[in-house]
């Protein structure tokens, strides 16, 4: 017998978590599905879940900043639900921006005036104060371990940083995808696993169901694709999606490593996150006294764009596959002992290897498609994990405006932020806009 | 005075191991220093520090990527570096010629560290044979070790829970344990200055070695699959602890 609900969701990792929430909320009998065996076990448990304010354009610093809002109250946010796993922790560390030519930190001190962001400016004198360990020589621009001009002597300065107290990341970020099922479901919604979509159906431009590999037929009037690295094969599944969007998504290979710090340092308990765009690094403690160092993706380093399942299934062999390869270990963990020259780099790799689902222009796809009832919250090119609850609330409103009447590609949803205030052209994210340039085209967003 | 550390390139620990043909791997993943060689080079460092070696000497028998792993044993301590280059894997008995070889050509041994095993082939065995050929005393799983201008006093972790302790006169050769310290790895500094020592290469089918009357082959790589058979239990929690202690005790046999 075939199920029906008001809403598919595919996907139950940080985006499409909340999206089943906030619609849960509003009425809607939601069901989402997901081919992993529990909520956030895909890309979102591979994320850095870093929660920082700095983005290249205004809005995203503005969607940003509302994000912040919901970490920093999670527990209301959740609406006290309880989740056997526990919840999950906001270390609420502060995130300095190294003011560097990595970064326009110009135009985000900018943004951050324009919107409201805590911050405070550094002199390099101040930083040190703050994290005796690191070494303010300018290294730019970033280069690879394999080109002599990275050993290089430097002879500039670096020119300080902005810090945003309120910044953070999140301990455990596949736990906080947990949670807000745990809260989706104390709202009615229901969450398979272990379902893996073959098929979208749709008749006469507007979708039906889906189909799962085993056969099941689920229908609704609403499907939602939030799946993440595969987001670009969903979309393909469903007929005129892919055609429709101008802007695309694929999957990037992404590597994350684990360097014990300095003994003398506490970086865990006494570190911050640190975003340094002269190293082409960004920086935040992890359990056992460890960096995690996450690559802003540097010119000089390669993109591998790859097929999701078969990445997952360890194929593709090395630098494509899912393990550490030495040359970004070396690359990622010398880079960050120039900043740091008493970082001990061992021998053997440890983080972790996971996809980014990429956009064109790095900055996310929130909209509708070309199939009626088809939406989609894709293309978060690793930058959007903190935005996650205020993408649920976004998305939410925007299927409800729709399947109401309003045409969003003519009228563009306007989302009004809850903490800031400040209200969102949600058309920013459409499938449909031109490359947008203003994007660093990085993990940086 | 000098110490040498015989160092492996050997693969990752953590790499997806594929077997390629009957007796070989693809060696397309992350290979590094074998990790029981770490705790030598440290060791090896310790003791120079103290100002009772003149020189550490890293040596590799090794395919030319080997130099990596001897960048790393520089990178750790070591003065300058040897690699005995070959094109194919050798096993304990080469390695060991090829190993006292290069040794005795380049210098005056006073202590010959060795990790105690590697993590590829687990032979255990080229320490002893190495001590054999240069007529040295062999110590291994070395936890803890003492070096004074007579000789070396070591302590060697057998089973769990017995220690020998040695005294072995110098020269004489040293197989590290774990336990022997935490290995000591380089800062960013430390490595600019590995890249400019010198590794000084050689080719083993110049090496005056004695063929030897025996050897060992790989004649057939096969991966070892483990059969994971997942159980779960059920009941209260007092329950589930007497299952597990009923399962450790008759089906495990380890309590």
């Amino acid at each position: 017998m075939t199920k029906k609900y008001d809403a598919i969701i595919i996907g139950a990792g940080v985006i499409g978590a909340p999206i089943a929430y906030e619609l849960s909320k509003m009425g809607y009998k939601t069901m989402s599905v997901d081919k992993l065996p529990d909520a956030g076990e895909g890309s979102t448990a591979g994320s850095c879940a870093i929660v920082r304010a700095h983005y290249s354009t205004e809005d995203g610093v503005a969607f940003a900043y509302e994000g912040f809002k919901y970490w920093l109250d999670w527990e209301n946010y959740l609406d006290h639900v309880k989740d056997e796993k526990g919840l999950a922790k906001f270390m609420n560390t502060g995130s300095l921006l190294i003011k560097s030519q990595g970064h326009k930190w110009q135009n985000v001190k900018k943004h951050y005036d324009a919107v409201g962001v805590q911050y405070k400016e550094l002199t390099n004198e101040e930083i040190l104060e703050m994290i005796p360990v690191l070494d303010l020589h300018e290294f730019w621009p970033v280069k690879r371990p394999e080109d002599p001009a990275f050993w290089e002597d430097p002879t500039k300065m670096l020119e300080g940083g902005l810090f945003c107290p309120e910044g953070g990341y999140v301990n455990d970020p596949a736990l906080s995808a947990h949670n807000i099922m745990r809260a989706a479901e104390a709202k009615g919604a229901t969450f398979m696993f272990n379902a893996e979509v073959v098929n979208i159906r749709a008749a006469e431009g507007k979708v039906q169901g889906i189909t799962l590999a085993d056969g099941t037929e689920i229908d609704a009037p609403v499907v939602v694709n939030c799946a993440g690295p595969h987001s670009f094969k969903v979309n393909q599944m469903a007929p005129g999606v892919w055609e429709g969007c101008n802007i695309k998504t694929k999957a990037l290979r992404h590597e994350v490593m684990y360097c014990p710090a300095p003994e003398d340092y506490d970086y865990l308990n006494k570190g911050y996150h640190q975003s340094d765009g002269d190293i082409g690094c960004y920086v935040r403690p992890e359990v056992g006294n460890m960096y995690l160092i996450g690559s802003e993706d540097p010119e000089c380093d390669p993109q591998e764009w790859v097929d999701p399942d078969e990445f997952y299934a360890g194929k593709g062999g090395h630098g494509r596959d899912n393990q550490l390869s030495e040359e970004q270990w070396k690359a990622q963990c010398y880079r960050l002992g120039r900043r740091v020259p008493t970082l001990q780099v061992p021998n053997q790799p440890k983080g972790v290897v996971d996809l980014y689902d990429c956009s064109d222009d790095w900055i996310p796809v929130y909209d509708k498609s070309d199939l009626g009832g088809f939406y989609m919250a894709v293309g978060t090119s690793g930058n959007q994990y903190k935005n996650a609850p205020v993408v649920g609330r976004m998305m939410a409103e925007l299927i409800d405006a729709c399947e109401k009447g309003l045409d969003h590609d003519k009228e563009p949803f306007q989302y009004k932020m809850k903490y800031t205030g400040r209200t969102l052209d949600v058309g920013f994210f459409s499938r449909k806009r031109e490359i947008n340039y203003n994007s660093s085209f990085s993990v940086n967003g | 005075m000098n110490i040498y550390v015989c160092v492996k390139h050997v693969p990752d620990s953590a790499a997806t191991i594929t077997v390629e043909g009957d007796n070989a791997i693809n060696e397309k993943i992350t290979w590094l220093m074998n990790p029981y060689d770490e705790h030598a080079l440290t060791e090896a460092a310790r003791i120079k520090a103290a100002g009772k070696a003149v020189e550490i000497v890293a040596v590799c028998l090794g395919k030319p990527a080997a130099e990596n792993t001897l960048r790393s044993a520089m990178a750790m301590g070591a003065d300058r570096s040897i690699l005995i280059e070959t094109d194919q894997y050798h096993d304990s008995i080469i390695t060991a010629r090829a190993l006292a070889a290069a040794i005795r050509k380049d210098g005056t041994p006073w202590i010959i560290f060795t990790g105690k095993e590697s993590i590829d082939s687990e032979g255990m065995q080229t320490q002893f044979r190495l001590a054999q050929h240069l007529g040295l005393p062999v110590a291994t799983n070395v936890i803890k070790i003492n070096a004074d201008s007579g000789g070396v006093t070591v302590e060697c972790e057998r089973e769990a829970g017995t220690i020998d302790v040695y005294r072995m006169a110098a020269p004489c050769v040293v197989g590290a344990g774990k336990g022997l310290n935490n290995p000591n790895y380089p800062t960013f500094p430390d490595i600019v200055r590995s890249r400019k020592k010198p590794v000084k290469r050689i080719d083993l089918a110049e090496q005056a070695i004695d063929r030897p009357a025996a050897g060992m082959q790989i004649r057939e790589l096969v991966p070892a699959v483990e059969q994971r058979t997942p159980k779960a239990l059920a009941g209260s929690a007092a329950d589930i602890a007497a299952q597990i202690v009923d399962i450790l005790k008759n089906e495990a046999k380890v309590i």
